[in-house]
């Protein structure tokens, strides 16, 4: 669960280091921008942007393709339609159905607002381990509670998978066949499924019994870990300044 | 063992029920003196994870009272001297990392974060896991997440450290190792184990619970070499304490 990418060495690129808490305003304030931009001739810029932080975060090409692989499913499933349901000037006229120019400019507004979102995304949250993400959530914020139940998630949905991984291996080896006659499989599934809620809520009980055993609630508030320096403030000045910049172009063009 | 010093653990006619199952421990009378390694041996059901969870004030008891180094056991409340090692380690590390898990109960007895990184160096230094630190904890194999778990526990500096079943899961080299580290403990040891052989190798005195009772309690080559007792209770004597006639290979 942690970032494949994420390296805090002294070498590593500026935004690996940068801090973390930064980062998270940074994107946040960079995906709002974004996603008030309509003005078609923002999206270069918009899009050279991405780039750019893609380019100085030597975040690897491969792993963000596959990272952008899903949410691209998504995404192209649901603008696909929009060239031929929405707008009234026809482009294209091919058989029955016709590409509207507004159509087409919303899906091309659509998907290029979406992926440089998600890249951004990808890139900022792949280059910090995801529990220091977390902490620095937690650092701006987020109640306690929510981050230990992140953190539980976190580290549970693997055993939970190793579980859910065994018990399947045990079904075929007692001759259970997935998907010949999926409805065949129903009541087994059900099962399996019950067998795992029981263990997960067993398994809850045992790990509350170790975390009260260890003293949960009882340590005090810890002081942030971050510090934020002249750099990691700079670069959240530099973010900013661009989010105006974009902001004004999409008034003033 | 001097008699004048306040025992580590003392149970005095403790009772405690499931309200599905009644009698699970039936007045037991136990004293524990400070730095002793004791082994609880029994059959599956006798009682022995509970007698645990009730020292360490996780369940309260329907009567009878708990003392741990003459203080009263109160169910609820955080006792960082009585630790429970898990028999499941996976329920025992809650952590996303190693560092943070040993880290946990320090930080949850206050300590500031240098002595908290000095208590997490140190104990890993002393289980031989240094390099395990910065791993997640779901990477590990099980023997080096039951020896992260002690870890965690020697953290808290504890006076009572309870293990449920150490050796169940674990490959020779690892069993061997855990061995090592129970015998350099000075701490005071509660082990539960089916493992006869680890017990004899670590423990100077067995209690044998069967029912809810202790039916047996004395030196662990006497308990364990009475094989009339052993059965009767669905243990076995161990293979070591068995005379061979003539050497053989296993």
């Amino acid at each position: 669960m942690i970032a494949h990418s994420a390296t805090d060495s002294p070498a590593a690129p500026f935004v690996h280091r940068w801090d973390p808490r930064m980062k998270l305003i940074g994107l946040l304030l960079l995906a709002f921008t974004f996603s008030f931009v309509t003005n078609p001739r923002v999206l270069p810029v918009m899009i050279a942007l991405t780039l750019v932080v893609v380019a100085v975060s030597r975040y690897p090409l491969n792993l963000l393709l596959r990272r952008l692989r899903y949410p691209s499913l998504v995404i192209l499933g649901l603008i696909a339609l929009l060239p031929f349901i929405s707008g009234f000037t026809p482009l294209v006229e091919w058989g029955g159905l016709t590409i509207t120019r507004e159509g087409l400019q919303a899906a091309i507004l659509v998907a290029t607002r979406f992926f440089c979102i998600v890249t951004l995304a990808a890139v900022l949250l792949g280059t910090t381990p995801l529990l220091r993400t977390i902490t620095a959530m937690q650092a701006l914020g987020l109640p306690s509670i929510m981050a230990d139940m992140t953190l539980l998630v976190i580290r549970y949905l693997e055993v939970l998978s190793a579980d859910l991984r065994r018990m399947r291996i045990a079904m075929r080896l007692r001759g259970h066949a997935e998907q010949r006659r999926p409805w065949r499989n129903l009541p087994t599934l059900a099962w399996l499924t019950g067998s795992l809620i029981l263990r997960g809520y067993e398994r809850s009980q045992g790990v509350y019994n170790a975390m009260r055993l260890r003293g949960y609630g009882h340590a005090p508030i810890r002081q942030s870990e971050f510090t934020a320096n002249r750099k990691d403030l700079l670069a959240l000045a530099g973010i900013c300044a661009l989010s105006g910049i974009l902001i004004w172009l999409e008034l003033a063009l | 063992m001097s008699q004048t010093t306040s025992p580590a653990i003392a149970l005095n006619e403790l009772c405690f029920s499931y309200p599905d199952k009644p009698h699970v421990l039936d007045h037991l009378d136990l004293h524990i003196a400070p730095g002793e390694r004791v082994g609880l041996i029994g059959p599956n059901g006798a009682g022995k994870t509970t007698l645990f969870l009730l020292i360490s004030g996780i369940l309260k008891p329907t009567s009878g009272k708990i003392l741990v180094h003459d203080k009263n056991v109160v169910s609820g409340t955080f006792n960082p001297q009585v630790t429970l090692v898990f028999q499941k380690s996976d329920d025992q590390l809650f952590c996303p990392s190693v560092w943070e898990d040993v880290a946990f109960g320090p930080r949850s007895m206050g300590l500031s974060e240098d002595q908290v990184a000095r208590r997490v160096q140190n104990v890993l230094t002393i289980v031989g896991a240094q390099e395990l630190a910065q791993r997640p904890v779901h990477h590990l194999s099980e023997g080096e997440k039951r020896i992260v778990a002690i870890a965690g526990a020697l953290a808290m500096h504890p006076q009572v450290m309870i293990y449920d079943e150490p050796s169940a899961g674990l490959d020779i080299r690892t069993r061997r190792r855990l061995i090592g580290l129970l015998k350099q403990s000075d701490q005071t040891l509660l082990i539960a184990s089916h493992d006869l052989e680890l017990v004899l190798e670590v423990c100077t005195r067995v209690v044998l619970l069967d029912q809810g009772r202790i039916v047996a309690d004395g030196p662990t080559k006497t308990i364990l070499n009475d094989e009339d007792l052993m059965i009767a209770h669905g243990q076995e004597k161990p293979h070591s304490l068995i005379p061979h006639a003539l050497p053989h290979n296993h």
